[in-house]
């Protein structure tokens, strides 16, 4: 399990209240009975620990699996690193 | 049972800065949602917003009175110079001001005010904070201030309840007049919350539209931040026709409830309570009924809800209803949202023009109304409900009805 999806999977835990152990990459968040508000709080959770900002438009919360939106952390996540050295 | 009269009408918002050029707009559906322009937009996604321009506040206060009043005040203000010049009433006559009162909704309070202090404190480092800043910012100043300009000294106090403060807010006042508790009211909702602070907020949420507002239409992708205020003058009907008042209309009822569910999604059944509760304070049966000034925000989650509510309470009249959100051009006003939209019922009313839902696209089937998509339509009406249901769970509609 890589480093970002197991703090994906430690943050949907706490802010949904789900067991860990019921999150894998391919539940969704409805599959996991994620209400939209603790949804936009994952959001924020996630935003907030790596300081990246995940695209506004059509998240598709309920139908995306977690997966996606570890791949797109993932990818912001390298993005801002390869950029770092620039603005460090 | 005593009959409550409209007899005063103002309002400000990104669509004008008095009812007639707000009515105007709605009837053209012309939207004043943009670019932000009043505030720095560099941290902010969301760039647009109906925000109230062309405002100069030196040419409404002077600059001792200015320093009292954040901008949602100034707009309450505003509002209710406009109205009670309508209705010709003279507060500080005799006993009138201790017969009035005055109930002013908003949803924030004093925004502007807060932010500008916050960020001298925290941002500048500026350990002195204005002298003023508790008076500017409770959410009760705009009532006050009303209520001192005129010389109401009846029951005033504010009414927060978020989207629907408004709402609230006039159907106190209206019960207050109809139960003879007093014999007038100065009510309405006013806002004014577009900082930057309140937008980063309202981002975060992901309820808000990055283009422009698009009521129950398929490609709706949110709300959009609007701000102003509308007030009222209400009054006893007899009270009114006696002494040959123009009466714009009839306040006929009100419904309230509360979902007492989630505190953001909104439910059919606490939304379908208030609209059933408002047709029978009002007396209406529902076949009286011509047009629903909905709250449509624009949200995934309103439209279909508020669609569904109307449905089940119609009827199969709900097919012969017209239903439009102007919020489609002058954004969600908040706290002042209800109040905005009154003037569009009152217009549809008294000219017989529903005014569209503007922006509108195409037809989602989730949403299955006549949405009077884009442009206005002539039909006679005989009676309204106008909706507003906030974050909370918290419902109100008001009915009006034509003059008789």
């Amino acid at each position: 399990m890589s480093s970002v999806q197991e703090t994906i999977f430690a943050i949907i835990s706490k802010e949904a209240g789900v067991d860990l152990g019921k999150i894998s990459l391919d539940s969704t968040l409805k599959e996991l009975e994620i209400q939209s508000l603790d949804a936009v709080q994952i959001i924020f959770e996630i935003e907030d620990h790596y300081k990246i900002t995940l695209p506004d438009r059509d998240p598709n919360f309920d139908t995306e699996s977690v997966k996606g939106l570890v791949e797109a952390v993932e990818k912001l996540v390298a993005e801002k690193q390869s950029a770092a050295p620039a603005s460090a | 049972m005593r009959r409550v009269a409209i007899t005063g009408m103002g309002a400000i918002c990104a669509l004008g800065h008095d009812a007639s050029a707000t009515w105007t707009a709605m009837r053209e559906g012309r939207s004043a949602i943009g670019p932000i322009t009043n505030i720095p937009t560099e941290l902010l996604n969301i760039k647009v917003a109906a925000e109230v321009r062309g405002y100069d506040p030196l040419a409404h206060f002077d600059s001792k009175r200015l320093v009292l009043l954040d901008r949602v005040s100034q707009f309450a203000l505003i509002a209710a110079r406009e109205a009670v010049a309508q209705s010709g009433l003279d507060f500080r006559d005799d006993t009138r001001g201790e017969r009035t009162a005055c109930i002013i909704g908003t949803g924030i309070g004093g925004e502007n005010s807060h932010n500008e202090q916050s960020s001298r404190f925290y941002g500048d480092r500026n350990p002195r904070v204005h002298p003023l800043a508790i008076v500017r910012v409770m959410a009760n100043a705009p009532a006050c201030h009303v209520g001192m300009e005129f010389g109401l000294t009846g029951p005033s106090f504010a009414v927060v309840s978020a989207c629907a403060s408004a709402n609230h807010a006039m159907a106190q006042a209206f019960e207050m007049v109809r139960s003879g508790k007093v014999d007038f009211a100065v009510t309405g909702g006013t806002e004014a919350c577009i900082t930057v602070p309140t937008i980063k907020a309202w981002e975060a949420m992901r309820v808000t539209a990055d283009d422009t507002c698009r009521p129950f239409c398929r490609q709706r992708r949110g709300m959009v931040l609007g701000e102003g205020a509308g007030v009222f003058v209400l009054e006893e009907y007899e009270h009114a026709r006696a002494r040959g008042a123009t009466i714009l209309a009839e306040f006929s009822g009100a419904g309230m409830s509360a979902d007492a569910g989630d505190i953001v999604l909104p439910s059919e059944t606490g939304a379908a309570k208030a609209l059933a509760g408002a047709l029978a304070d009002a007396r209406l049966d529902a076949h009286d009924v011509d047009y629903i000034n909905a709250h449509g925000t624009g949200t995934p989650a309103n439209d279909p809800t508020e669609s569904k509510a109307i449905r089940r309470v119609f009827g199969a009249h709900a097919d012969a209803l017209c239903v439009s959100s102007t919020k489609s051009i002058h954004g969600h006003a908040l706290g002042a949202a209800g109040a905005i939209e009154l003037v569009a019922a009152i217009g549809a009313l008294r000219e017989g023009i529903i005014p569209p839902t503007a922006n509108f696209i195409d037809a989602d089937p989730e949403c299955d109304l006549d949405y009077v998509p884009n442009v206005a339509r002539e039909k006679p009406v005989r009676a309204v409900l106008s909706n507003s249901f906030a974050f909370g769970g918290l419902n109100a509609v008001v009915a009006i009805a034509r003059a008789t």
